[in-house]
C-alpha cells in the first residue's frame, strides 16, 4: 500500500469515528484542525484504525503522535 | 523559605549572578547545588533522603530498561519503579486516608470509631511533582520515546530542580529535560521578561490571593455564623484564590526559570473563560491533565478489559453508547486519580475529581438535546449571549467543586452547600456585613481594583502575550507599566517581618 492509498483509507476511518463526510486528512492534521477529536476520541480513533490495518499502536506512539503525517508513517511501517 | 520571602529573592537574585558568570558547562551542577540547599533550609534536612531514593529508583530501572533487549525484564524493571514510587506516595500521603475512611465506616456501624491509629509522616517537599515527573519519564524510557540520562546526577536535577517542586509544572523529560544540561548564555531579554512574569506572579498572590484569603478563612472558618450570602461570596472569592495562589506561583517559577534560560510548561491558559468542565481542565492545571491523560488514562482504556467492555457494550446499547459509557468508566478512575493525588481525604476526591467527573458526563449525555433544543427554539448556538451564559455556568459549577475542596470535610461542605441555598440575606451586599469579614473598605477596593486588572489582563491573554504587548509599546509607557506593578506589590501586597505571607495552595501537594 502507498501513501496515496493509505489516506484514502485514513479519510474513511475519520469521517467514520468523527462521523463527518466532508473530513479529509493530510500529513499536517493535527487534533485542532477537527472539532470533535479530544482525548477522549483520539482512543476510539486509534482502536478504529488499528482494526482497519490490522495493527498496534504501542502507548509510546499513543501518547507522542503530532499530527496524521506520524501516523501514517507508523502505519506504513508496520505494514512493510 | 517561601518564594516570596525576601530572603528567597536575595538567594535567587544571588543564584541568577553565579549562574550566568559560572562557566557554562557547570551551570547544571550549579542548578542542582541550589536545589539541594533550597531543599535542606526548606524542610527538615533529612527528607531530602526521600527525592534522592526516587531518583536513584528511577535512575536503576531506566538503566535496565535501556540495557535489555528482554521484553519481559524491561517490564519487570519499570513495574517495580512504579510500585517502589507510588508505594512511597501512598504511605506518605494516603494511609491516614485508608485508615480515617475505615474508622469512619466502623463509626457508621455503630462500632468504636478508632479502629486504626493514624499515623504521623513528614513528606518532602513536592512529592507529587517529583515523583510524577519522574515516573513519567520512566515509562517514556520504557516505550523508547525519550532518551536515556546516563549522568544520575543530572536525573538529579530534572527531578529535584528546585522551583519545579514547589507546585509544579509536573514536567516531561522528553519535552523539557535536555535544556536543563544545555549551556545558557546570559540574555538580557530573557532575564528581564522572566523578571516582568516573577512581579506578575508577586501581584497574583501578595496583593489579590492573600486578601482573599481573609474574607474565605473568615467565612469557611464559622461558616454556620455566615450562612447564604456570605457562602457565596466566600466561595466566589475562593475561586479567585485559589487561581490567583496557584497561577501567581506558577509565573514566579516560570518567570524565574525563564531567567535562567529555562522554559517549563505552562499550567494555565486563562481557565475562567472556559464554556464547558471539559475545557476548564484543558485550561486548569494543564501539566497534571496532560499526565493524567497519557499515563492514566489512555493505559486503561487501551487495556484488555476495556477494549473487551467497549466491544461487548457497542453490541449492547449501539455504536455511539456504547463507546461512550466505556468512557464514563474510564474516566470515573481517571476522575478519582485526579481527586487524590490532591490528598488524602474525600474532600478532594470529590471537589476536585468525581464531581468533576460527573460534569463532563452530564455534559456528554446532554450536549445532543440541548444543540436540538436550541435548533427548534431557533436560538444561535454560538452568540455571544449562550457563551457568556456557558462561561458563568462553568464558573458556577467548578465553585462548587472548590467548596467541597475547601471545606473541613465533605460533611462540612454539604452543610454548607445547605446553609447557602436556605438562606436568603441579599441585604449584606450593601449594609456594609461584608465589611466584617476582616478587610475594611480601603483592602476591599484594592481587592476589587486587583481583580478588575486581572480580569483585563487574561481578556489581553486571550489574544497572545501581555508581556510582548507591552514590549511594543514606547519605552516610557512599557517602564510606567512595569513600574506601577511594582510599587501596586510593594505599597499593596501583604507582606513584612510581621506578616507571614501563607503557603501556597498546592505546596502541600
Amino acid at each position: 500500500m502507498n501513501r496515496e492509498e493509505l489516506f484514502i483509507k485514513l479519510n474513511e476511518v475519520f469521517r467514520d469515528v468523527f462521523d463527518d463526510d466532508d473530513i479529509t486528512v493530510t500529513d499536517a492534521t493535527t487534533a485542532d484542525d477537527i472539532e470533535e477529536w479530544d482525548s477522549l476520541e483520539h482512543i476510539n480513533l486509534l482502536a478504529a484504525v488499528e482494526q482497519e490495518f490490522g495493527m498496534k499502536f504501542n502507548m509510546g506512539q499513543v501518547v507522542s503522535m503530532k499530527n496524521v503525517g506520524e501516523m501514517a508513517d507508523i502505519i506504513l511501517a508496520n505494514l512493510s | 523559605m517561601g518564594i516570596t520571602s525576601f530572603y528567597f529573592l536575595c538567594f535567587f537574585a544571588g543564584m541568577l549572578i553565579i549562574y550566568y558568570i559560572l562557566p557554562k558547562r557547570l551551570q547544571w551542577a550549579f542548578l542542582l547545588l541550589c536545589s539541594i540547599v533550597y531543599y535542606l533550609i526548606t524542610d527538615s534536612a533529612v527528607l531530602i533522603l526521600y527525592p534522592i531514593f526516587s531518583v536513584a529508583v528511577c535512575y536503576i530501572g531506566i538503566r535496565v530498561i535501556s540495557s535489555t533487549e528482554n521484553e519481559s525484564k524491561k517490564k519487570a524493571a519499570l513495574i517495580a519503579v512504579i510500585a517502589v514510587n507510588i508505594g512511597i506516595l501512598v504511605i506518605l500521603k494516603y494511609v491516614n486516608f485508608g485508615i480515617n475512611s475505615i474508622n469512619g465506616i466502623a463509626k457508621f456501624m455503630g462500632h468504636n470509631g478508632n479502629v486504626f491509629k493514624r499515623f504521623k509522616f513528614l513528606a518532602p517537599l513536592g512529592v507529587s511533582f517529583y515523583t510524577f515527573s519522574l515516573l513519567g519519564y520512566v515509562v517514556d524510557v520504557y516505550y523508547g520515546i525519550a532518551g536515556v540520562q546516563m549522568n544520575p546526577l543530572k536525573l538529579a536535577l530534572y527531578g529535584m530542580y528546585f522551583p519545579a517542586v514547589i507546585s509544579g509544572p509536573i514536567l516531561k523529560y522528553r519535552e523539557c529535560g535536555e535544556q536543563f544540561f544545555e549551556p545558557h548564555r546570559f540574555d538580557y531579554n530573557k532575564v528581564t521578561k522572566g523578571m516582568q512574569r516573577m512581579l506578575w506572579g508577586f501581584f497574583k498572590k501578595l496583593v489579590i490571593a492573600e486578601r482573599l484569603d481573609v474574607i474565605v478563612d473568615t467565612v469557611y472558618g464559622k461558616y454556620s455564623s455566615y450562612p447564604g450570602v456570605y457562602i457565596w461570596i466566600a466561595t466566589f472569592f475562593y475561586a479567585f484564590q485559589l487561581y490567583t495562589d496557584f497561577s501567581g506561583c506558577m509565573d514566579i517559577v516560570l518567570g524565574m526559570s525563564e531567567s535562567l534560560g529555562l522554559t517549563l510548561p505552562e499550567n494555565f491558559k486563562t481557565p475562567f473563560f472556559a464554556k464547558s468542565i471539559s475545557e476548564y481542565w484543558r485550561r486548569w492545571h494543564i501539566t497534571l491533565g496532560v499526565w493524567m491523560k497519557d499515563y492514566v488514562f489512555y493505559p486503561i482504556l487501551r487495556s484488555g478489559f476495556f477494549t473487551r467492555l467497549n466491544k461487548s457494550w457497542k453490541k449492547k446499547f449501539g455504536k455511539k453508547r456504547g463507546k461512550q459509557f466505556t468512557t464514563f468508566v474510564a474516566m470515573f478512575i481517571l476522575w478519582f486519580s485526579v481527586g487524590i493525588w490532591h490528598g488524602g481525604a474525600w474532600k478532594y476526591v470529590i471537589g476536585s475529581g468525581l464531581l468533576h467527573w460527573f460534569y463532563i458526563v452530564m455534559e456528554e449525555l446532554l450536549e445532543s438535546p440541548c444543540a436540538r433544543a436550541m435548533e427548534k427554539l431557533h436560538i444561535n448556538a454560538e452568540s455571544k449571549i449562550i457563551n457568556g451564559i456557558r462561561i458563568i455556568r462553568t464558573f458556577f459549577l467548578v465553585c462548587i467543586g472548590d467548596l467541597f475542596f475547601r471545606s473541613k470535610n465533605v460533611p462540612s461542605a454539604i452543610a454548607m452547600l445547605k446553609l447557602a441555598v436556605t438562606t436568603w440575606n441579599p441585604h449584606i451586599l450593601w449594609n456594609g456585613a461584608i465589611l466584617e469579614l476582616g478587610l475594611n473598605i480601603y483592602e476591599l477596593a484594592i481587592v476589587i481594583l486587583s481583580l478588575l486588572i486581572l480580569l483585563i489582563v487574561s481578556l489581553q491573554q486571550q489574544k497572545g502575550s501581555v508581556r510582548d504587548m507591552v514590549a511594543a509599546r514606547p519605552l516610557p509607557l512599557r517602564w510606567s507599566i512595569w513600574y506601577a506593578l511594582l510599587f501596586a506589590v510593594i505599597l499593596f501586597g501583604c507582606y513584612g517581618p510581621e506578616y507571614s505571607a501563607a503557603e501556597f495552595i498546592y505546596q502541600g501537594f
